[in-house]
């Protein structure tokens, strides 16, 4: 029993587009990542799910209904209720006129999480649960009086104030200085434990990738292009372009290896695959047809013909 | 974890501060803040004094404002006539006192009604965008480009009550659209933060984000609408006034000022005539543009210097900073 | 302690005549109104011709005033206000201005973090290159083009390209460009400020490797300055660690990790999360970097350090009072931290 499902999501600007026919599910209690390079459209799924954009086509289903429709503001309401967002910028995030205390307290009043006595009790609670201690003296603080990780964590507090199921994190570390965001890893870690709170967790950073999530998605241009647990992803990459980000990371635990050079970058092909121009395991059906998810080893898809290629066996 | 995060023991200085009873008068955080800052604290003395002036107009002026006198036509200050008085022989001094509650009430009035319609109109259209957007975009347009003084002319014609009410409507009908694209241009750029988003994200109504979210962050941009349009109400007043809008026996510093003008006062040595009203103008205006600079303090709590409380008689004297 | 002072010194001088660039306890002091803040503190460093020294730290910590206090770009409120920036040996302040302009681009370049700063987004490409080189030496227009399209060659973008407005390149081509002008009149340093930050990462690779290989073509020394540490151990020769103002710790990159001594960088080292080898839960570093206007008094990190020892220890006075020098710890490998001083950690 999924928490969030979406399915068919295409999302187009323009005529450019963004997100094209992705399809995944977010187990309850679960931390998913969502891998992948600026512009290949992971932040844009995001907020699509958290109905900041509406697809133009596919749907994301929650608790059997779906979100992504026309709805009352009733439903609305409830949906936010369930689901929440946190967003890269900690700063740009929240209103530099308002204090703290108003960032918790209105999703509070507003979705009537407690009665109106103990709202300001309640606010101090979520500061100490996010580790924003003394509460008291940070409540009436105004954003520019906070750092980095203050501040993310008084948005994180915000987003739990709703007692949410689904939390929808959009690069929440890579605006953080580095020794700041082990701390913010780590709460979210604490809030999937405690709380078995579902996390869609995006980002372009492996590492971090591999330390909070337990399963992967990894996008290229719009698509998903494979998926599995984390571990099995990392230490048996399928596609390509997950390879390639793989031994593109820099890490201390490697030797200084040789990198295999990409061809130079071109526009990414319209009919075929998307990763052609770059793949070194390109093939002539490479060219000619797009390949699918298929699922290669258990719980491990990927969109490769040549390393997932679709399956004969009918499906029973 | 926790004891390493700073804890705060000086004051906070961007927290608003705590209203205070003075003597059993509850003084609200943003006067204070008003109060405490040295600009503002001058406007709003300045502002005070002539307000203060225009209430007790009548008990000072001594003489008619409107009276004819062709013997004491055309002098200049004296004891007698503290501005000089015009051509006709009416005191400058009363026609400077009275004027100033029209003027005051014109500016006032048609500056709150322009800077509502350009805050509202603006902002939602900038928040809302798609065919909201278009139609207010196209009104804006229309607006700015119809000549004030034919629209002048036209709605003149049409009206028919005249007095201090189809003024002020008349200039808000014209000056509206100028500041509406200027706050709809700051809309549109502030509406795509991700703090926009995140009240959104939390279950906010279209309705409290533009007022509750947005619009305390364009403050400072609305308060400076209102002070241009004050300023260009109190001037068009007269112009107003020519056409037939506005009640001919009651008089303002806009037409005291148009009477000096078409006199030629100025060309005969008569300086009196526009110096007083016009003084009078520039100070309100003044005083109005140094309250912007106290206001930019409470909307924004970046820009909030400490400010050690002091009584108000030291501060005058030693001065804020000593 | 006069001991160990004398033979910092030889070695110094030793390493006097080698050095590109060397800082002698460099001083920076901002004038903000709350008081004067100091971004750097007594900063000593040394840039070899051909090699790659990175300066790791994290936001405030100083490293990039330290960048353009050698690029001389410093500007009110900001003042070098002690020690020296030899270039070749020579003190680079009091220069005359004209002298600094010939040094800047000439002799030392700098690639700043995102390159649509330092692009103007309505010329040409071809044309900011030309501005450029025509700005320090006499050349045609032509031939100022035509090494434009070299450079670009040079730094794997097609030589028709110059052709190009910026925002007709993706980010990491525009990043190319920058780092293709840093290198138009052949510097002895190239300064590089956060390069590949606003890159994925394998633009970053392709990038750095570029970098490195025109580094061995060309012979130029490279100070590479980010908050992304795992990149210095894998491309850097030196590496710096910078925190508050202080540089804490230099050595070499190969065994960087190993051998790390300073509690901050083992911190750091600590922060990075490894995308291979054993996952377990990583602590990072509690609490916030410091005011720089009201720094900690004795050793900067102490409210933060993990073996800073409880009131009674008797190095616990030092820790809390005075500040810890570089000391030579092994080959090339300096710590400023009493604990390491004292021989236990």
């Amino acid at each position: 029993m999924s928490a969030l499902e979406v399915a068919g999501l295409t999302k187009d600007f323009r005529k450019l587009r963004a997100v094209d026919d992705v399809a995944f599910e977010l187990q309850p209690g679960r931390i998913t990542a969502l891998v992948g390079e600026s512009g290949s459209g992971k932040s844009t799924v995001a907020r699509v799910i958290a109905r900041l954009y509406e697809p133009t086509a596919g749907s994301v289903r929650f608790e059997g209904r779906d979100a992504t429709s026309r709805a009352r503001r009733h439903d609305v309401l409830r949906y936010r209720s369930q689901v929440q967002m946190i967003f890269q910028d900690p700063f740009g995030s929240l209103n530099p006129v308002k204090t703290v205390a108003h960032h918790i307290e209105r999703p509070l009043r507003i979705h009537r999480i407690v009665p109106r006595s103990q709202v300001k009790a309640r606010v101090q609670e979520l500061l100490e649960t996010v580790g924003l201690v003394p509460p008291e003296q940070i409540a009436p603080k105004y954003p520019h009086e906070l750092s980095g990780g203050q501040r993310q964590r008084v948005a994180i507090a915000r987003a739990l104030a709703v007692e949410p199921s689904v939390v929808l994190a959009d690069e929440p570390t890579s605006m953080l200085d580095v020794s700041i965001r082990i701390g913010v890893l780590n709460l979210m870690l604490k809030l999937k434990e405690e709380r078995g709170l579902t996390f869609l967790y995006v980002t372009h950073d492996l590492a971090s990738a591999r330390y909070v999530a337990d399963d992967m998605l990894v996008m290229y241009a719009g698509q998903i292009v494979e998926q599995g647990p984390t571990e099995q992803v990392l230490q048996n990459p399928l596609h390509p372009y997950t390879r390639l980000l793989l031994s593109a990371v820099p890490d201390a635990g490697r030797s200084r290896e040789a990198f295999a050079r990409a061809p130079r970058r071109v526009a990414d092909a319209t009919v075929g695959c998307r990763f052609v121009a770059r793949c070194p395991l390109a093939i002539d059906l490479c060219r000619r047809e797009a390949p699918t998810l298929e699922e290669a080893h258990p719980s491990q898809s990927a969109r490769c013909h040549v390393t997932a290629p679709r399956s004969w066996q009918a499906s029973a | 974890m926790s004891q390493l995060e700073p804890t705060v023991l000086e004051l906070p200085v961007a927290a608003p501060p705590r209203a205070r009873t003075l003597r059993r008068v509850r003084v609200p955080g943003w006067l204070l803040l008003l109060l405490r800052n040295p600009k503002s604290r001058t406007g709003l003395l300045m502002i005070g004094t002539i307000v203060l002036v225009a209430l007790i107009a009548p008990l000072i002026s001594v003489s008619d404002p409107n009276g004819f006198s062709i013997t004491a036509a055309r002098q200049a200050p004296s004891w007698h006539h503290l501005f000089g008085t015009t051509d006709q022989g009416s005191d400058i001094f009363s026609q400077v006192v009275v004027g100033a509650r029209r003027s005051l009430l014109l500016g006032l009035a048609a500056g709150a009604l322009a800077t509502a319609l350009a805050t509202v109109l603006g902002i939602t259209a900038a928040y809302s965008g798609g065919v909201v957007d278009d139609v207010v975009n196209f009104l804006i347009n229309v607006f700015l480009t119809i000549p004030p003084i034919p629209l002048l002319v036209v709605v003149s014609g049409y009206l028919k009550a005249r007095g201090m009410g189809t003024m002020i409507l008349v200039l808000a009908a014209v000056l509206w659209a100028f500041e509406a694209r200027i706050l709809r241009g700051q809309a549109l750029s502030l509406k795509n933060r991700d703090f926009i988003h995140a009240a959104k994200v939390s279950g906010e109504s279209t309705w409290r984000i533009v007022f509750g979210e947005l619009m305390p962050n364009m403050i400072s941009r609305i308060a400076a609408a209102f002070v241009l349009v004050f300023y260009i109400a109190l001037l068009t007043d007269a112009g107003l006034e020519f056409l037939g809008l506005g009640d001919q026996s009651k008089t303002s510093w806009g037409v005291t000022l148009y009477w000096a003008q078409t006199n030629s006062t100025v060309l005969q040595g008569e300086w009196w005539p526009f110096l007083f009203p016009g003084a009078a103008l520039a100070l309100t205006v003044l005083g109005l543009v140094l309250v912007l600079a106290g206001i930019d303090e409470v909307s924004n709590p970046r820009l909030r210097v400490f400010r050690p409380k002091r009584g108000v008689l030291r501060t005058l004297l030693v001065g804020a900073r000593a | 302690m006069t001991g160990v002072l004398e033979g910092e010194m030889q070695e110094l001088r030793r390493q006097a005549t080698d050095a590109l660039v060397e800082l002698r306890d460099l001083v920076v002091d901002y004038a903000a109104p709350e008081g004067r803040v100091r971004a750097v503190d007594h900063v000593s460093l040394e840039i070899r011709p051909g090699e790659i020294v990175g300066l790791a730290g994290e936001s405030g910590c100083g490293k990039t005033t330290v960048a353009n206090a050698i690029m001389q770009i410093l500007r009110p409120p900001a003042r070098v206000t002690g020690g020296r920036i030899l270039f070749q040996g020579e003190d680079l302040i009091g220069r005359s201005s004209e002298d600094l302009r010939r040094y800047r681009w000439r002799n030392v370049s700098m690639v700043f973090q995102s390159a649509m700063n330092a692009l103007n987004p309505v010329m040409r490409v071809g044309d900011q290159f030309v501005d450029m080189m025509r700005a320090h030496e006499r050349i045609p227009r032509r031939d100022a083009l035509a090494r434009a399209e070299e450079l670009l060659e040079l730094v794997g973008i097609d030589g028709r390209r110059v052709r190009a407005y910026p925002h007709e390149l993706s980010g990491g081509m525009r990043q190319r460009v920058i780092i293709a002008m840093a290198l138009a009149l052949r510097p002895e340093l190239v300064i590089m400020d956060e390069p590949t930050t606003a890159l994925d990462v394998v633009v970053q690779r392709e990038i750095l490797q570029e970098v490195d290989a025109l580094k061995r073509e060309l012979g130029f020394a490279v100070l590479f300055i980010t908050h992304d540490l795992s990149l210095l151990l894998e491309f850097a020769d030196r590496i710096g660690i910078m925190y508050a103002g202080e540089l804490v710790e230099t050595a070499p990159a190969r065994g960087f990790a190993e051998e790390a001594l300073h509690p901050y960088t083992l911190g750091l080292l600590r922060s990075f999360p490894p995308v291979t080898g054993p996952l377990e839960r990583m602590k990072g570093i509690p609490g916030t970097p410091p005011d720089l206007a009201k720094p900690p008094s004795g050793c900067r990190f102490h409210p933060r350090c993990p073996h800073c020892l409880p009131e009674d220890a008797p190095l616990h006075a030092r820790q809390t009072q005075e500040r810890p020098v570089l000391r030579e710890v092994g080959a090339g490998h300096r710590v400023a931290c009493h604990l390491v001083e004292a021989g236990t950690s």
